[in-house]
């Protein structure tokens, strides 16, 4: 063999090792993170794979109930008894009555709130963590501040029939809320008393109950429709490429999320929250930390770490399972609640109609009517109230 | 054999250089398996085109989807007759309240309206402020979210294809798959999507009367019927077409074309523009118990605002003015 040829052989071999160690290596490095194991929920490029359409409605409420303290788990004869209980009656949404307030109220909840009737596993409580199943004591400032609202929105309706005795008219009506309004308040000056549901920006995040979800993921990207009841759902892009949340003085409704596949399962870190979202008090501190997990064919394991040093005095973690929906009936829906927003406008349109009724001398004054309340008589059947 | 070693070192360093330049220049995105080339599209493990990402027009279709000279957003007689000036509820915005002109984005530069339609569009272009459904913060619909000058996120699934917008956290889902009927109309539409070689094409149908193609009161029915197709030019920007049926509304069917681009920016994303809180002073202000923005006061101007109250109870109520021809009399 002359040099030259020498040459080229020695040469195509070594390089021909290199690239093949090379591949293998790229191989075994997945190109987007996720660790291959043996579950058979994967995407075509590799990542487990959460599509579909979900729903984590259960009959289990958030915190464990009194009555249930010391039963996390119930046995399947009292789930049964439960579930019988709960579903024989109508509850609040009684609607023998036809044509009177609770029956209307009934309608409207009978289409867009129909009551939970099953257990989807038998806990008492969707927290897990504290072990007691209940939300952690507030902080002392964030108890001061949920104190403050509670007394101005009850201050509101004063002077009304649901009010203190003594007042004719509430003496803080002219007063704005101590932070920016998220509840039904006794009064519609404008839209901004309104609720944050009746504006048709209140759902809140993180979101367990009353909705029905759409997963659909591209490499990097996880997308959740959340079709939260009656029209107020929002969409959530997760990129999944460990990048940082936006920067702190841009802030999102629904959170900025940012995520990363640990083994199989999607971790998600949601920050950037505003004042005007509110879950159980916490406001734009709030960070979550979320973990989806599909456990099986029909199920995902959807567990969340709470977080806000300003509101409670430690973290809480609570963990709903999610059922896989059939995919061609397709029941996810568009969420319209603002483009069919009549209520609001009612609101405020009835408002001022009866004040220049109440003007003329020719209706009641509306400071001296509640408003806020009602929608509803009468106490529902919850796990919680289940007879001993 | 010194020599031979010497020779064998050099080639391979000469390769290995190659192979680095190579490398590097291939490797882009996040996804290395499909990254392709700026020349390429792309692709899915099955072979088809990727459109994930963020994208965004970049046209004045918006605007007005015919061709245009420049104009005030809203208008009223200047010095010449055929030179407005603008109006009063945008005087103090100076060049930001005229739109550039430009050519616009349908065949034919013509939209062929039924005489009853055309009148009806001249009557929501005179009244744009009062009847625009991007104004009050409603879902833009299709085709008009995709040309919205915001951007937006395509994540191409296995059986589905979503689209979040900016603009009012909107979103659509294309199903690829067999899905039961819309059970109603929907401002988005319900979306069908197949593959016909490398082109996307969709059918939009259940569609509610209540959007707009354009800020020009350009309209449709509830029998809207729109085909896009979704052609992608390279890997950074897509061909999209739209093809408007409705036999209610116009005389026959009539293509808009236009291109969206990829946003290239590392770690480019949605922020969501949730107008509904932005729209409620313009869109209830006048229901107020006491009117909140009445005066404003500039160097050379003084604006006065008076709201008032629709008289008629069907009026007030009008969320919006329905694309629907009206009743036969």
């Amino acid at each position: 063999m002359t040099r030259r040829r020498l040459v080229i052989v020695l040469t195509t071999v070594m390089v021909c090792g290199a690239s093949a160690l090379a591949l293998l290596a790229d191989q075994a490095r997945p190109s987007t993170g996720a660790t291959r194991s043996s579950t058979t929920f994967r995407t075509p490029w590799g990542e487990p794979d959460l599509q579909g359409i979900w729903n984590g409605e259960t009959l289990t409420p958030l915190e464990r109930p009194a009555r249930w303290a010391d039963k996390p788990v119930l046995s399947a004869e009292e789930a049964a008894a439960v579930e019988q209980w709960v579903t024989s009656s109508p509850g609040r949404d009684d609607r023998s009555r036809r044509g009177t307030e609770r029956d209307v109220a009934g309608a409207y909840n009978d289409h867009w709130n129909p009551p939970r009737t099953h257990f989807s596993d038998r806990r008492t409580g969707l927290i897990v963590d504290p072990a007691d199943g209940r939300i952690p004591p507030m902080t002392p400032a964030a108890q001061s501040r949920t104190r403050e609202v509670r007394e101005y929105l009850r201050a509101l309706l004063d002077g009304t029939a649901s009010g203190r005795p003594g007042a004719t008219r509430s003496p803080r009506r002219n007063e704005p809320p101590p932070m920016y309004n998220i509840d039904r308040m006794n009064r519609a000056d404008g839209p901004e008393d309104r609720a944050t549901m009746e504006r048709c920006f209140g759902a809140p995040m993180p979101i367990y109950e009353r909705v029905m979800y759409r997963i659909v993921q591209s490499p990097g990207q996880v997308g959740i429709y959340v079709d939260f009841g009656q029209g107020q759902g929002f969409l959530r892009v997760i990129p999944v490429d460990g990048r940082p949340h936006l920067p702190a003085r841009l802030r999102v409704l629904h959170g900025d999320s940012s995520g990363r596949w640990e083994g199989d399962t999607l971790v998600v870190s949601v920050s950037n929250f505003t004042p005007k979202s509110d879950f159980y008090g916490s406001r734009e501190n709030l960070r979550l930390i979320e973990r989806y997990t599909r456990v099986s064919e029909d199920r995902i394991n959807y567990r969340v770490t709470v977080e806000d040093p300003t509101t409670w005095t430690r973290p809480w973690t609570f963990e709903v399972p999610w059922q896989q929906q059939p995919a061609r009936a397709n029941q996810v829906y568009e969420s319209t609640c603002h483009e069919g927003n009549y209520g609001l406008l009612g609101m405020l349109a009835n408002t001022r109609a009866a004040e220049a009724r109440f003007a003329k001398r020719d209706g009641p004054d509306p400071a001296t009517q509640d408003n806020a309340s009602g929608g509803g008589t009468g106490e529902a059947r919850t796990v919680g109230n289940f007879p001993r | 054999m010194r020599n031979v070693l010497k020779h064998v070192v050099s080639t391979m360093a000469v390769i290995a250089v190659i192979t680095a330049v190579l490398m590097f220049t291939t490797r882009t995105g996040e996804s290395q398996a499909n990254a392709g080339t700026a020349g390429q599209a792309r692709r899915t493990p099955d072979g088809k085109p990727d459109f994930s990402g963020v994208w965004q027009a970049n046209t004045l279709a918006n605007w007005d989807l015919l061709s245009h000279d420049a104009r005030p957003i809203v208008a009223q007689r200047g010095a010449y007759p055929d030179v407005p000036v603008l109006a009063a509820p945008v005087v103090a915005l100076g060049t930001i309240g005229w739109i550039p002109a430009d050519v616009g984005v349908v065949d034919g530069d013509e939209i062929p309206y039924q005489p009853w339609a055309a009148a009806r569009q001249k009557e929501n272009f005179a009244n744009w402020l009062d009847r625009d459904p991007e104004i009050r913060c409603y879902l833009p619909g299709v085709p008009r979210a995709m040309y919205l000058p915001y951007k937006f996120q395509i994540i191409q699934g296995t059986t589905k294809v979503m689209m979040a917008f900016e603009f009012r956290n909107a979103d659509r889902t294309i199903h690829l798959d067999e899905v039961v009927p819309y059970p109603g109309d929907a401002f988005m539409g319900h979306s069908v999507g197949r593959w016909d070689g490398d082109t996307l094409v969709v059918t939009v149908s259940s569609f509610t009367s209540n959007t707009w193609f354009d800020r020009s009161g350009n309209f449709h029915s509830d029998a809207l019927r729109v085909t896009e197709r979704y052609t992608p030019l390279g890997r950074d920007a897509i061909q999209y077409e739209a093809r408007i049926e409705d036999a209610k509304v116009f005389t026959r069917p009539w293509t808009i074309r236009l291109l969206l681009y990829r946003r290239l920016e590392p770690n480019a994303r949605i922020v969501p523009f949730r107008c509904m809180e932005m729209a409620e002073e313009t869109a209830l202000g006048h229901l107020r118990r006491e009117p909140l923005v009445r005066r404003w006061e500039g160097k050379t101007m003084t604006i006065d605002v008076t709201r008032k109250v629709p008289a008629t109870e069907e009026e007030l109520y009008q969320l919006y003015i329905s694309g629907n021809p009206p009743d036969p009399q």
